[in-house]
């Protein structure tokens, strides 16, 4: 049920695959969608800016053929005028002729200007200003003639005024034609632009749509890619969780193994030494009368005492006896420890808040004289956590580690302890640091073994007490390590859980 | 001392040279009973059950039981014992090397009259078996009732 690491990976490295796509997509769309609406107001705005153009230029059209239009009034009423004179001789005609002409000049020239742009429309001008100097020459000739008094009719008749006039009257057709036709072209070129726009407008729409649509999808489908990786990540979670507590069950059973074999191989011990101390005793009881028996051999006839038999009643079966008793005698004494660590390991655990200062305070006094002898100091971090676990166990736990760091101080340098605890997540962690004289990194496990020992053997000790340490560490819990280097001090750290929650098999 | 020649004493102890030092140490202290020596519980239950020179067909007994022992527990013999209507009143001195509260406890409530842990130092078990033995010689051992 509990996941694999390699499960753990493969997914994360998913996730982080998938993420790198959505961001990218994501960016995608926004670019092009940008990049669209971009598109669109620049194009809008050129076409806008045609328009307006156009407008003007249609508005040009216009003053253009407003133009030819006073031209063309302005030559019908030069002809009026010259006719007018002709019949009635009337100076006011003559004058209004030349008033005319002037005028006519300034709207051809003002129509050449207006027409600047059109080659066309200049070239026609370049004509109308030709066919206009012939017509004003037969007005003046025709004047001229009339004011001579002749009131011939003929002459009228031979007269090109009118035709020239109707050269140009044609001749203003034309180029109101001419502006007629750029006037649809124009027209023409605004509309195609406007539906241009139109076009574009429509495509940017649908464009637009597209990546709002794209982006919804992606980031549909990437919200649920990412509610069903959080869910996995619970799901891994509580996975871990159970694993811990799988974990710490199972040191916590094995413990308990240790503990009960350490029981019975104790008791089981104890049969056979019981045995051994005693028949020793039954055989230094039975050496007694021997040893009497020799001394009066000795008095009333030394002739049958041999030598051996001598040496192995006074030295050998003393000897011999005294080397069983001293090993017994140890034999007992271990056994009484494993006893006593068995007894620790089957007593009932009582969690209670424990103010870790108040404890400490208390194993410190309580080694007070042992530190003053050696010339010690113990110093207690201030702030120390309060823990929700057993006292009896804790007490135990720190007088054996601090207890430790004065034994095996490193001589001619003062010694110092320092014990100090944090709260890490759910976890106190404590560190009893001393400067003594350290322990071998290759012995840093074997210290905690039972009877097993490290460094030069100056102390009295069976190796107990780090292994009842750990013992209790792993009871409540928790762990217990150390950091050390020849010479450098050790540091002994103790992670406890903040709260001991009883889950021991009940016994 | 007389009255109490004809009560035997059990030993239920696996270990030979337990039995032998509590016999020596039993002698020493001036008690002359008849030991009857079983190295297991089911030949001793049998004995205590069933023979025919047994306490529960023939004469007063007393038991001195080791909880040790490689067929059963101790504790079994002695609730055997209890329960038996011919045995129960024989006394149990529980003699062994167990010093657990639970099972001390458990020991007496199941009935037996003493419970003595073995010292393992020769001296005080010697002292414990020697003080045993002059404790058997003044307490009282109920005659079996006759059949019927």
């Amino acid at each position: 049920m509990s996941p694999s690491p390699v499960d753990l990976g493969e997914s994360a490295r998913k996730e982080a695959r998938a993420e790198r796509v959505f961001n990218a997509l994501v960016i995608g769309a926004m670019v092009l969608g940008f990049v669209t609406l971009l598109g669109v107001a620049a194009t809008a705005a050129t076409v806008l800016a045609r328009n307006l153009n156009y407008t003007d230029w249609v508005a040009h059209t216009y003053r253009v053929d407003t133009a030819i239009a006073d031209f063309r009034a302005l030559d019908e009423r030069i002809e009026t005028a010259r006719r007018g004179y002709l019949l009635s001789h009337d100076e006011r005609f003559a004058a209004g002729v030349n008033q005319l002409k002037a005028q006519i000049g300034a709207q051809v020239d003002f129509l050449q200007k207006l027409t600047v742009d059109n080659p066309r429309q200049q070239a026609n001008l370049v004509a109308l200003r030709q066919e206009v100097a012939e017509q004003f020459k037969a007005i003046d000739v025709s004047i001229a003639f009339a004011r001579g008094g002749a009131d011939d009719s003929s002459q009228f008749f031979n007269d090109t005024g009118v035709a020239s006039t109707r050269v140009i009257r044609s001749r203003a057709d034309a180029m109101e034609i001419e502006e007629k036709r750029l006037l649809q072209a124009r027209n023409a070129e605004r509309l195609s632009s406007v539906r241009w726009l139109v076009t574009i407008s429509i495509i940017a729409g649908l464009l637009l749509l597209f990546v709002a649509a794209g982006s919804i999808f992606v980031i549909l489908r990437y919200t649920r890619d990412l509610g069903v990786s959080r869910a996995e990540l619970r799901r891994l979670n509580v996975g871990l969780e159970d694993e811990v507590a799988t974990r710490t069950a199972e040191l916590q059973r094995a413990n308990d193994e240790i503990q009960r074999f350490a029981y019975i191989v104790s008791h089981d011990l104890r049969a056979p030494l019981v045995n051994i101390m005693g028949f020793t005793s039954e055989l230094e009881a039975a050496a007694k009368p021997l040893s009497s028996l020799l001394e009066r051999a000795e008095a009333e006839a030394p002739a049958i005492v041999a030598e051996d038999a001598r040496t192995a009643v006074t030295v050998d079966l003393p000897e011999s006896i005294g080397f069983i008793r001293a090993s017994t005698k140890k034999m007992d004494r271990l056994i009484n420890a494993i006893l006593q660590l068995s007894r620790q390991g089957r007593r009932v655990l009582a969690p209670e808040a424990v103010d870790m200062g108040a404890l400490l305070s208390g194993v410190a006094a309580t080694l007070q004289h042992r530190s003053n002898e050696l010339g010690a100091e113990i110093v207690l971090s201030p702030n120390l956590p309060t823990v929700f676990s057993d006292r009896l166990a804790l007490e135990q736990i720190f007088s054996n580690l601090i207890e430790n760091a004065l034994k095996y101080l490193k001589p001619g340098r003062p010694g110092r302890v320092d014990v100090s605890g944090d709260l890490r997540g759910g976890r106190v962690v404590f560190d009893v640091k001393d400067n003594g004289r350290g322990i071998d990194p290759k012995d840093h496990e074997r210290v905690f073994e039972l009877f097993r020992r490290a460094g030069t053997q100056d102390q009295p000790g069976e190796g107990i007490g780090l292994a009842h340490v750990r013992a209790l560490a792993y009871r409540l819990g928790g762990t217990v390590n150390v950091e050390s280097a020849l010479d450098q001090g050790a540091t002994f750290r103790v992670s406890l859980p903040l709260r001991l929650t009883s889950s021991e098999p009940s016994r | 001392m007389s009255e109490q020649q004809h009560v035997t004493i059990v030993m239920v102890e696996d270990d030979e040279g337990h039995a032998r030092l509590i016999e020596r140490n039993i002698r020493r202290a001036g008690i002359s009973n008849a030991i009857r020596h079983f190295t297991d519980g089911s030949s001793a239950l049998n004995y205590l059950e069933a023979a025919a020179d047994g306490p529960a067909l023939n004469g007063p007994a007393l038991v001195l039981l080791d909880l040790n022992l490689p067929d059963m527990s101790g504790t079994d013999i002695l609730a055997r014992v209890k329960s038996n209507d011919r045995l129960k009143r024989t006394p149990v001195v529980v003699l062994t090397t167990t010093d657990d509260k639970t099972e001390i406890q458990r020991c007496y409530d199941l009935g037996c009259n003493v419970y003595i842990t073995k010292p393992v130092n020769y001296e005080s078990f010697a002292d414990a078996i020697r003080q045993l033995g002059l404790f058997l010689s003044v307490i009282q051992v109920p005659e079996v009732e006759a059949k019927g």
